[in-house]
């Protein structure tokens, strides 16, 4: 784990070496852009902290514009989405920054935004088929994120036994993509006596993953290990296995914020798991719409430019999705007993 | 003044308030642009909250509509993906709400059993469908032609489902308050007991309705998946109660019997035009459900409270 960090860190090092000499574009503050960051729906925290980073960059720039934060309601999310975005077409946003959870069904309203003049720059989680969208900010390389899961699996598991993957919504892009590259990564000779034996879907809802994650306690009664890779199935999970007392025999490991996780880390139900900083992801998105909504960047592959204080990142075919573009934020953090204590404030 | 007492008439007045306030707050809500967009947001549950005002005039309910329409949008899905060809899967996925309806039909008439009952069960059991068919994930490249239904002006900007629209209205008023079949749907409801006691074909009304309210929104279903241009297990989910909710503030009694077209299709386009108002006004999802709660608790308390207040004004006098 700790090799591949250093490795994805090595990698980004050299794409930022190589860019230096291709001039990063730098933002002029000041300028007038009306956004709206636009979540999967409301009430959720890492969403929040999204915000908190678009909030962040949008001051620095001292755009004149308006930042809105608005989303649709859980129940609602598909369609709601998809009214947001066409609304904003309508009022003449100029960006809507859209973490999608609507598949390919919002392709048509995201085209119908471009059309009207309002850019659609994804975050979090992209529209499948690319239709519609700027570019995609890409919070880790999806294939990576595959690795370092089966790792976590690896060493909670000491390499062997059962163990299941609990995820949020069936559709939901970069669940889906994170889960097949897990699959990928568990190929791999290291990990021949792990089995991965069912993957289930909490909806990211806290209810409805709690109630699965017992449902497969009772289905795989050799499980050891339950993978969530989404905030809401980790937690809900890490929850069920203490509330009925089998922290020692089921261990829950998968993408969780550190705030969230801190109690059931430190009681050994969740002794690892990973992430990267969704302030930092909304900060980067925010400059990102920026400097495409001031025309300083047009969105095309190979464009560099500076984040603030994030430093360069450029614009790079998406290698998961052929035709579409994005930026990759990269890399992540993996947390344990000795970090999670320091993030979780 | 006069017009006012009706439902209707109130309803009317509140619709023009809205549009009033709205145009004040936005410039662009009077656009054609928005105002279709409008439309098309919702179209798919406004064309069944058409049939849904039969339904309830009848004195039943239909809670299974979203999920034909999921499962009509489905199977249309599965079948494109198969290679058949998109208009034979059209034609394949409207026989497959005739089924529904059909299948509807067969427990509330045939056997009896409660609307409510019968369409709980068949809501959860088509869904249970749907999602087996796509397997929970989405399905997308739809033939050209097929996406243009849904995105794509028809007659000028309009596009085709806000013209069946248009026309289903025009129709369902006619049948419902100008034929004989629209005052046996009133009868029935008002008194089912007396109706058959009239000799009224109870269950053949009974029957049609519920055929019908499958094929349209196996239809509705169609015209979503155009509009989106893809489908997955839990399209349309949960549209139900905003079809219901339409219809009952429109005056269409839970309890059948009363209610007319027109009410249903003044309160459609309140309830449109205050969710665009609201969304222009950037106010966020949560709050829109919370004032669209309190208009419909609105619209039971307020015939209630008049009804109360005549009859204690007759007393007096």
């Amino acid at each position: 784990m700790k090799h591949l960090t250093v490795s994805t860190l090595a990698l980004c090092a050299a794409l930022f070496g190589a860019q230096a000499n291709a001039q990063a574009v730098t933002a002029d503050p000041g300028g007038k852009a009306d956004m709206v960051l636009l979540p999967k729906f409301l009430g959720i925290l890492p969403f929040d902290q999204a915000n908190r980073g678009a909030e962040e960059a949008h001051a620095e720039l001292g755009n004149t514009g308006t930042l809105l934060y608005t989303g649709p309601t859980p129940e609602n999310s598909v369609a709601g989405q998809i009214e947001i975005l066409t609304t904003a077409g309508s009022q003449g946003q100029a960006v809507v920054m859209l973490s999608n959870n609507a598949g390919d069904q919002i392709a048509p309203a995201a085209e119908a935004a471009q059309a009207a003049g309002t850019k659609v720059v994804t975050w979090d989680s992209p529209i499948p088929s690319g239709a519609g969208e700027t570019v995609f900010v890409a919070q880790v390389d999806f294939g990576s994120i595959g690795v370092v899961m089966a790792d976590m699996a690896y060493s909670i598991m000491g390499g062997e036994g059962e163990f299941a993957v609990l995820s949020a919504t069936p559709d939901a892009a970069n669940q889906n993509a994170w889960i097949a590259a897990m699959e990928e990564a568990l190929k791999g000779e290291k990990y021949a006596n792990m089995k991965l034996v069912d993957t289930v879907y909490g909806d990211d809802q806290s209810e409805v993953s709690y109630n699965r994650a017992l449902a497969l306690v009772d289905s795989y009664p050799n499980l050891k290990l339950i993978m969530s890779p989404t905030t809401v199935g980790i937690q809900a999970s890490a929850k069920a296995m203490q509330d009925e007392g089998l922290c020692d025999k089921v261990k829950v490991s998968g993408l969780g914020l550190p705030a969230e996780m801190v109690s059931y880390t430190l009681n050994g139900c969740a002794p690892e798991f990973a992430l990267w900083s969704f302030v930092d992801l909304g900060y980067l998105t925010y400059y990102t719409s920026y400097l495409l909504a001031t025309g300083k960047i047009t969105g095309a592959v190979g464009e560099t430019f500076t984040a603030g204080r994030m430093g360069d990142y450029t614009i790079e075919e998406d290698p998961g999705r052929p035709g579409a573009k994005r930026i990759l934020m990269g890399p992540f953090t993996v947390y344990d007993k000795d970090n999670v204590e320091a993030e979780a404030k | 003044m006069t017009a006012l007492r009706s439902w209707e008439g109130l309803l009317f007045a509140v619709l023009i308030l809205i549009y009033a306030v709205n145009a004040w707050n936005s410039p662009v809500f009077l656009t054609v642009g928005n105002q279709i967009n409008m439309f098309q947001l919702s179209v798919e549950k406004i064309i069944v909250a058409l049939v849904m005002t039969f339904v309830i005039i009848n004195g039943e309910i239909d809670l299974s509509i979203a999920s034909v329409m999921g499962l009509a949008a489905c199977a249309f899905g599965w079948m494109v993906q198969q290679g058949a060809p998109a208009g034979g899967a059209v034609a394949i996925a409207l026989a497959i709400g005739f089924l529904c309806g059909a299948f509807n039909a067969l427990f509330i008439v045939g056997f009896g059993i409660p609307s409510l009952v019968v369409t709980l069960a068949t809501m959860i059991a088509f869904r249970g469908f749907a999602r087996v068919l796509v397997e929970d994930r989405g399905i997308s490249d739809f033939p050209d032609w097929f996406d243009a239904l849904g995105q794509k002006g028809l007659i000028g900007p309009v596009p085709l489902a806000m013209v069946l629209f248009a026309v289903f209205a025009v129709l369902a008023y006619l049948i419902l308050q100008r034929t004989a079949f629209g005052r046996k749907v009133y009868f029935i409801g008002a008194n089912r007991a007396v109706a058959e006691f009239s000799g009224l074909e109870v269950r053949a009304v009974k029957a049609r309705i519920f055929i019908a309210s499958g094929v349209i929104s196996a239809l509705a279903g169609l015209l979503f998946a155009a509009r989106v241009g893809a489908v997955r297990g839990d399209i349309a989910n949960g549209f139900e109660l905003d079809v219901i909710t339409m219809v009952l503030l429109g005056g269409v009694s839970i309890f059948g019997g009363t209610g007319t077209m027109s009410g249903t299709i003044l309160a459609i386009l309140i309830v449109l035009a205050l969710r665009n108002g609201m969304a222009l006004e950037n106010i966020t999802g949560h709050i829109q459900t919370g004032v669209l709660g309190i208009l419909l608790i609105l619209s039971v308390m307020v015939p209630i409270i008049r009804e109360t207040g005549t009859r204690l004004i007759a007393r007096v006098r």
